[in-house]
């Protein structure tokens, strides 16, 4: 974990999920795996985040939220799909409230499968996620430092 | 009312073993019976389609003409619904999850399955494109080995 | 006489992990009225019943809710075996009785731990979730998911557990237990735990049975009803007592389920002894044609499936009344007149799960 340089921020949100991986990433704040020694906090606050893990798929009525919350965050943000829902809209795909998974709303950097998605596979996700958060750091340097 | 009930309680946890797991550092063992991604064994898989069907996120895509298995991980909901379905037994669940990724992308699985041949005369136009050699590398198991830390 | 102000709750709160929007109407500190609006997460499933074939449908009524997914499951089979007419082994009854009580003492775990951090205090928090992790744990052993047990099937259930496994699972359990009547404890005396919870909340046993409470809302309010006692799956050979508190608090409601857990720990015990030997699956055969009521217990209260099939592969219609839905109108009247900064406690107190009251 010598890599890790920043401790990343995480606001989460239940987009229109069975609330199974809801539990998973709340699991991962707790004794078990226990994401807080990575520096990893939840916080409630879009504007004090990087990353946005949504779990669930969209749907008429939480799009407008997704959105805000999306766009509330400040530069560079990460959103990660967690659970099959979140990443294709799975067993819920041909209801017909179903607007999809998360990227029909706004852009996706990670996808964590899993039915519900394992807090292994979360810890997994986040940590993809901060390394894609580097990347867009450095990209955002560089182009600050161009202009 | 007993004042120091958490006190205790707290305490009590500074002198057992951590209960948090090292999960990166130290690679999570799963239960054998633990449902996780699906695996498929390509030779003995008859293109049968079943599992196709039976697949209530349409995740699978078998092509009997390109005599291919395609899943889409970020489809599939771990239920196992194709494995009680398949009639040959050739798919199984390995017990963990396939690694987050950061592009959508299926795996295509070619199987090397001849067709019996009742009639001789289409037999050997089926024949023909010789069925590709059993993969050295079986493709489902490669995601298994560069698995971040 | 203050002003009148209106407070919107949610959709995103750090309370609940799940998103219910509430409009608190404010006159000074205390909430006069509360006005819900709903379908952030609705997506519709009872529709997908037309579409999908009646034994596939099962792994959608399982999603009905992540928390106690079991109990949708096996309620939906039970629904569509009563209307099949098919007689499931005795074994498989017993293992959905043992995975029910897995999932009442995982999911009144949780929401402890839940309440727990709503009153700010996070130690308890992390103990309950910590002995939480050790009952999924053994669902995870016998079913192969930690929180979407999968193992539910109409004719019986997907997978065995056999008997060693069980006697191992009931040994952790045991553990569990033990650490768990430590939690009580600070639950029942803790100074702080009472401050924030006695007296908050009132529900009189009237107002509770005429808005139609559900399950441990309506027990911590002195009404005695269980549905276990109806008996379904292995239910008609164990013995349930249901646990009723008076003092029709928020308090009471917490002591409801902390003793609760400690039946479904005893329960499961005793299932892990008396599961008898035998198959698990019995192979239906045709289409359910007719309707049917089921009516089971989940952690949360009463839940009601209603399943009307026509004779072919979809049935025509598939609904489910859950204890949340139920628990709302009883919400709403609790929180007028409680003060602002109780509201996330007492939303708690129903055990919300919004996922399944939306569907």
């Amino acid at each position: 974990m010598s890599f890790l340089k920043r401790s990343p921020w995480i606001v989460h949100y239940d987009g229109a999920s069975c609330n199974g991986c809801d539990i998973e990433v709340l699991a991962c704040l707790t004794p078990r795996y226990d994401v807080e020694r990575f520096g990893v906090v939840n916080t409630g606050n879009p504007k004090h985040a990087d990353i946005l893990l949504i779990t669930g798929y969209i749907n008429e009525q939480s799009q407008p939220v997704v959105k805000a919350i999306y766009e509330q965050m400040p530069e560079p943000r990460v959103v990660v799909a967690v659970g099959i829902c979140a990443t294709s809209g799975g067993i819920f795909r041909e209801c017909y409230n179903t607007k999809g998974g998360v990227d029909s709303t706004i852009p996706v950097d990670v996808y964590v499968p899993g039915c519900a998605a394992r807090p292994e596979s979360i810890i997994d996700g986040v940590v993809k996620a901060i390394a894609v958060l580097e990347e867009k750091h450095l990209a955002m340097k560089k182009a600050r430092a161009a202009s | 009312m007993k004042p120091l009930a958490m006190t205790k309680l707290s305490l009590k946890s500074l002198f057992k073993a951590p209960a948090t797991v090292a999960y990166p550092a130290i690679p999570r063992e799963y239960f054998t019976g633990t449902r996780g991604r699906i695996l498929i064994e390509p030779s003995t898989c008859n293109l049968c389609v079943i599992c196709d069907v039976r697949c209530p996120t349409k995740a699978i895509k078998v092509d009997r003409k390109g005599q291919t298995w395609t899943i889409d991980r970020l489809r599939c909901i771990q239920c196992g619904a194709c494995i009680e379905a398949c009639p040959r037994k050739c798919l199984s669940n390995e017990n963990r999850y396939s690694d987050p990724v950061t592009h959508k992308e299926t795996l295509t699985v070619p199987i090397p399955f001849v067709p019996p041949a009742p009639k001789p005369k289409p037999a050997t136009s089926a024949a023909a494109p010789t069925p590709a050699p059993a993969p050295a590398a079986t493709p489902e198991n490669s995601d298994a080995k560069d698995r971040p830390v | 006489m203050g002003e009148r102000t209106v407070i919107p709750f949610g959709p995103q709160h750090p309370v609940l992990p799940e998103p219910i929007h509430i409009d608190l109407v404010v006159e000074d500190e205390h909430v006069v009225e509360a006005i819900p609006s709903f379908g952030f997460i609705h997506r519709g499933l009872e529709k997908l019943v037309e579409k999908k074939d009646f034994h596939e449908f099962t792994y959608v009524a399982e999603r009905v809710c992540g928390i106690c997914s079991y109990i949708h499951g096996m309620g939906y089979c039970q629904a569509v075996e009563t209307v099949m007419n098919i007689q499931i082994p005795p074994r498989a009854k017993w293992l959905r009785t043992f995975w029910c009580e897995l999932s009442r003492a995982h999911s009144h775990l949780l929401w402890a731990g839940l309440l727990a951090d709503a009153f700010g205090f996070e130690n308890l928090f992390m103990q309950c979730w910590r002995i939480r992790e050790t009952v999924l744990d053994v669902i995870e052993e016998t079913t192969g998911g930690r929180v979407i047990f999968g193992s539910a099937k109409i004719g019986g259930v997907r997978r065995d557990v056999d008997n060693d496994t069980l006697k191992r699972c009931a040994v952790k359990i045991a553990s569990a237990a033990a650490e768990f009547e430590e939690l009580k404890k600070v639950f029942r005396d803790d100074y702080s735990v009472k401050q924030r919870l006695c007296g908050i909340g009132m529900l009189s046993r009237d107002d509770a049975w005429t808005l139609g409470a559900v399950g441990p809302t309506l027990r911590g309010s002195g009404v005695r009803t269980d549905t276990r006692l109806e008996g379904y799956a292995a239910y008609n050979e164990l013995k349930i007592e249901p646990i009723v508190e008076t003092a029709c608090d928020s308090y009471a409601r917490c002591m409801v389920r902390m003793h609760e857990v400690t039946q479904s720990f005893d329960l499961i015990q005793e299932i892990a002894a008396r599961t008898p030997e035998g198959p698990v699956f019995e192979k239906p055969s045709g289409y359910p044609n007719g309707e049917y009521f089921a009516r089971l217990e989940q952690p949360r209260g009463e839940v009601i499936y209603y399943v009307k099939g026509n004779g072919t592969k979809n049935l025509s219609r598939f609904r489910v009344r859950t204890p949340t839905f139920a628990n709302i109108p009883p919400l709403l009247h609790m929180l007028q007149g409680c003060e602002l900064a109780d509201v996330g406690l007492i939303v708690l107190t129903i055990d919300p799960c919004i996922s399944c009251a939306e569907r």
